[in-house]
């Protein structure tokens, strides 16, 4: 109930982020990452950073220290997705074990043994496998986009119909909650997503139970809490249910051998408990139990998955993004210099969810394989919208500094270039202007000249043709999105001179050179 | 009695108002007596938009009781009513006020926009105003949008927004900017935000495109934002600094000498825009506004 209740809220939280007619998102809808001790510890750990607010994480780590995992039980948002499938493929066939199997719990733990290994060298893949992460980029960029796609669809059908209020109803909910149904790598998200799910079908809770780390580090926290599992000697019929149908092998029967680490406290025993023998009290059991029966990490696969993980580091790197800035990687405004970004960024995606235009978009290969679902701006999806700093809003690691539109607008993401060789006016002889007229900095980033063009019969046109100047030019992209050469814009931006780095610059402001030389207006 | 039928009628029964002086050089006609134009110039926009459809002869005189009407304004951009890029919030919803007074059954206001349209809607300040009239405002989609016979010159058919096909009467509501193209964007300009499609290709031709759909769209009623006008930058603009207080509202039938009344502003001569003098070639109206009934007024 609580698990739906926390599920509820972070879809509450999830479908907030986005432009509700407020220029600043009110509610934090990425509050619930910072409770995430994982994401904080490896935030903290790979970009050397302290970052105020996940001092949220604390709360987790005292509640799990006394309680337990009880946020991996009661909070966890992926542990209610997993929970409610789990309950949902009971019965089902469909990749059920012929024998009962019991994998190594160990798994996670040495996966979040690599993750951490990776963040003392400055790697950051906690976002790959945290829950948070992992449910929100799945949401953001795969299952929302999926429903409004579906929703779309009914609307083709309510319209075929006859029934065009209902239909119109929806598109305007399309555009009121700002549901973006392009993304590079949506389908590939949602699959991932789809076999997590599925996973549950071979093994309840399998993600909780194996894969995720955070539910590893918890695990490891609370080894020694108080809150305890109770079977009523008298009572107990010694039947084992419990044991068979723990969702997280954490054994509760016989009590010795039960996992304090691995229990979620989902109660599952309690309820199949035939003689409700089965509680759960603070300080229940003050007799000898102890950690024995936790799961065994042996010594020789901590330090091989540590070395794993710190090897792993210099292939992560083999990249050429390291040496000079990719031209596509467009990061968002007010993105940190690139090598602290990768190491900030947890890959979570809300910064997609976010953005108005649908631009913002999951890097494969331009960020580096570390850089993997990072975002980018893909001008030809959708542009920055001038007015908006919605995606340095939700941000949860501050990889995205926080911005205010004032300062946002003076941030430059990267430049824009004519492709003369398919611009309208200089090949065609004919009028367009549409990038200089979208560019929305006033002065205009783009100004017209008047161009000679020769036609294919030899004749001559003069026509307005766009140039740019490159110190009023933001980077935002709309001259690109709305270009009329829709296929290869004429127009086309990349991500030199952008602000945030020192490396990728073009202009070189010199002492008494103040840029603003160009406006005759000021 | 359909949009079209009652443009039919108006066109017959007054076309001594709509085309009078270009056509007949100022024969008089028993409507005649009433003004082609109305040049309003005030504090409060509100009231000089209610100003200027009352020199017009009321509201009443435009819509009748029963009537589907839609207005147009401008709202193509995510700018606050003090860049002068969208049409003055006020002069939308006193023209709402006016229409709903009238008897119409219901009011639609509606773009298709350019930045996103929720955006443009709630930071033009026209969501906010119009949403206290309890009139219609619908944003723009692919699903309200129907391929329509425009029989134009240049543009035989385009996807038409079909609040403005099924409406009885429509009201143009532009804002006065300048526009590096086709210098100056009005009235005639403003119908590329009632289509949908590829709107970026009308570039290519964009005069002639406009002739085409003030021909195809037949406004019921041209009323010119003139309150803040946009200089230089346009159409979006982006300071203050390049906008111009004009306090001005400016409406008529001709959709053609409103324009050319709104050039005016930007000492701009009519005869040098391209689109008002194909639009007069064609007979949508006259931009010599030396022939027309001008009264203007200052309240």
């Amino acid at each position: 109930m609580s698990q739906a209740g926390f599920f509820g809220l972070f879809l509450v939280f999830f479908i907030g982020a986005h432009y509700t007619g407020q220029d600043y998102i009110s509610s934090t809808v990425q509050r619930f990452f910072h409770f995430d001790p994982l994401l904080a510890l490896v935030t903290l750990v790979a970009a050397r950073l302290v970052y105020a607010s996940f001092v949220f994480a604390l709360i987790t780590v005292v509640a799990t220290v006394v309680l337990g995992r009880v946020f991996c039980g009661w909070v966890c948002p992926l542990g209610a997705v997993h929970q409610f499938s789990s309950f949902a493929f009971e019965k089902t066939k469909f990749l059920r074990p012929p024998r009962e199997e019991r994998a190594s719990l160990a798994w996670k733990y040495y996966i979040l043994i690599i993750v951490l290994a990776g963040a003392l060298l400055g790697l950051d893949l906690a976002g790959y496998l945290d829950p948070f992460s992992f449910l929100t980029r799945s949401f953001a960029l795969s299952v929302f986009p999926g429903l409004a796609y579906a929703l779309s669809g009914l609307k083709s059908v309510f319209y075929a119909l006859g029934i065009t209020g209902t239909g119109r109803s929806i598109s305007q909910l399309l555009e009121n909650w700002t549901l973006n149904e392009t993304f590079i790598q949506g389908f590939a998200v949602g699959i991932l997503f789809l076999g997590a799910i599925a996973l549950n079908a071979r093994k309840e809770r399998f993600w909780c139970r194996y894969l995720c780390p955070t539910g590893a580090l918890l695990g490891l926290l609370s080894r020694w809490n108080v809150l305890k599992l109770r079977i009523d000697d008298e009572k107990c019929i010694n039947c084992g249910l419990c044991t068979q149908h723990c969702e997280t092998q954490a054994n509760p029967y016989p009590r010795e051998k039960w996992r304090s680490g691995e229990c979620v406290y989902c109660e599952t025993c309690a309820a199949i408990c035939p003689t409700a023998a089965i509680g759960f009290t603070l300080n229940g059991a003050p007799e000898k139990l102890t950690n024995v029966s936790n799961v065994d990490l042996s010594r020789r696969r901590l330090l091989l998955t540590t070395f794993l993980g710190l090897v792993a580091v210099p292939f992560f790197r083999l990249t050429p993004s390291h040496k000079r800035a990719s031209l596509k990687l467009i990061r968002p405004p007010g993105s940190l210099p690139e090598d602290k970004f990768l190491a900030k960024c947890v890959k979570c995606g809300q910064c997609m969810r976010a953005c108005p235009t649908n631009g913002l978009q999951p890097a494969l290969t331009e960020a580096g394989p570390e850089g993997i679902y990072t975002p980018m701006l893909v001008p030809k999806i959708g542009y920055c919208e001038y007015y908006c700093s919605l995606c340095t809003q939700v941000c949860p690691t501050g990889a995205i500094q926080k911005q205010t539109i004032e300062v946002k607008n003076k941030i430059k993401i990267g430049s824009a270039w004519v492709n003369k060789s398919r611009c309208i006016p200089y090949v065609l002889g004919k009028p367009c202007i549409v990038c200089e007229e979208h560019c929305p900095v006033s002065p205009k980033a783009i100004k017209l000249i008047e161009v000679e063009t020769k036609l294919p019969d030899g004749k001559a046109v003069v026509q307005k043709a766009p140039v740019i100047d490159l110190e009023l030019c933001t980077g935002c992209g709309i001259c690109e999105n709305k270009c009329p050469v829709v296929d290869d814009p004429a127009i086309f931006v990349t991500s030199v001179g952008e602000t945030r780095s020192e490396r990728n610059r073009l202009l070189l402001q010199v002492a008494g050179e103040t840029g603003q030389a160009t406006d005759p207006y000021k | 009695m359909n949009r079209r039928d009652f443009l039919k009628g108006l066109a017959a029964g007054s076309a001594a108002l709509r085309f009078g002086p270009a056509l007949l050089g100022g024969a008089t006609s028993p409507q005649a007596a009433g003004p082609h134009l109305a040049v309003v110039e005030g504090e409060s926009p509100a009231a000089i938009t209610k100003e200027a459809i009352a020199v017009l002869g009321g509201m009443k005189r435009f819509v009748r009781k029963g009537d589907k009407v839609l207005i147009k304004p401008n709202i193509g951009w995510d700018r606050t009513p003090e860049m002068a890029a969208c049409t003055n919030p006020e002069v939308v919803k006193a023209l709402v006020e006016l229409v709903q007074e009238a008897g119409a059954k219901s009011v639609t206001v509606i773009d298709n926009t350019t930045n996103q349209a929720k955006r443009c809607y709630v930071r033009s300040g026209i969501l906010d105003a119009v949403r206290s009239t309890g009139a219609a405002m619908p944003y723009a989609d692919e699903t309200r949008v129907k391929k329509t016979a425009l029989k134009g010159e240049w543009l035989k058919e385009w996807d038409i927004l079909t609040d403005v096909l099924e409406a009885d009467k429509i009201i143009n509501v532009p804002i006065a900017k300048h526009h590096s193209l086709c210098r100056l964007t009005m009235g005639m300009k403003n119908w590329l935000g009632a289509i949908g499609g590829a709107r970026n290709q009308l570039h290519q031709n964009l005069d002639r495109a406009m002739v085409d759909l003030t021909a195809f769209f037949k406004p019921t009623l041209t009323v010119l934002d003139a309150y803040r006008i946009l200089v230089r930058n346009g159409p979006q603009g982006g300071r203050v600094s390049d906008t111009k207080l004009v306090k001005t509202v400016v409406a008529g039938v001709d959709p053609v000498a409103v324009d050319a009344m709104g050039a005016t502003f930007f000492e701009i001569r009519p005869q040098e825009l391209l689109y008002l003098k194909l639009a007069q070639e064609r007979g949508l109206g006259t931009f010599e506004l030396e022939k027309l009934r001008v009264e203007k007024r200052k309240i």
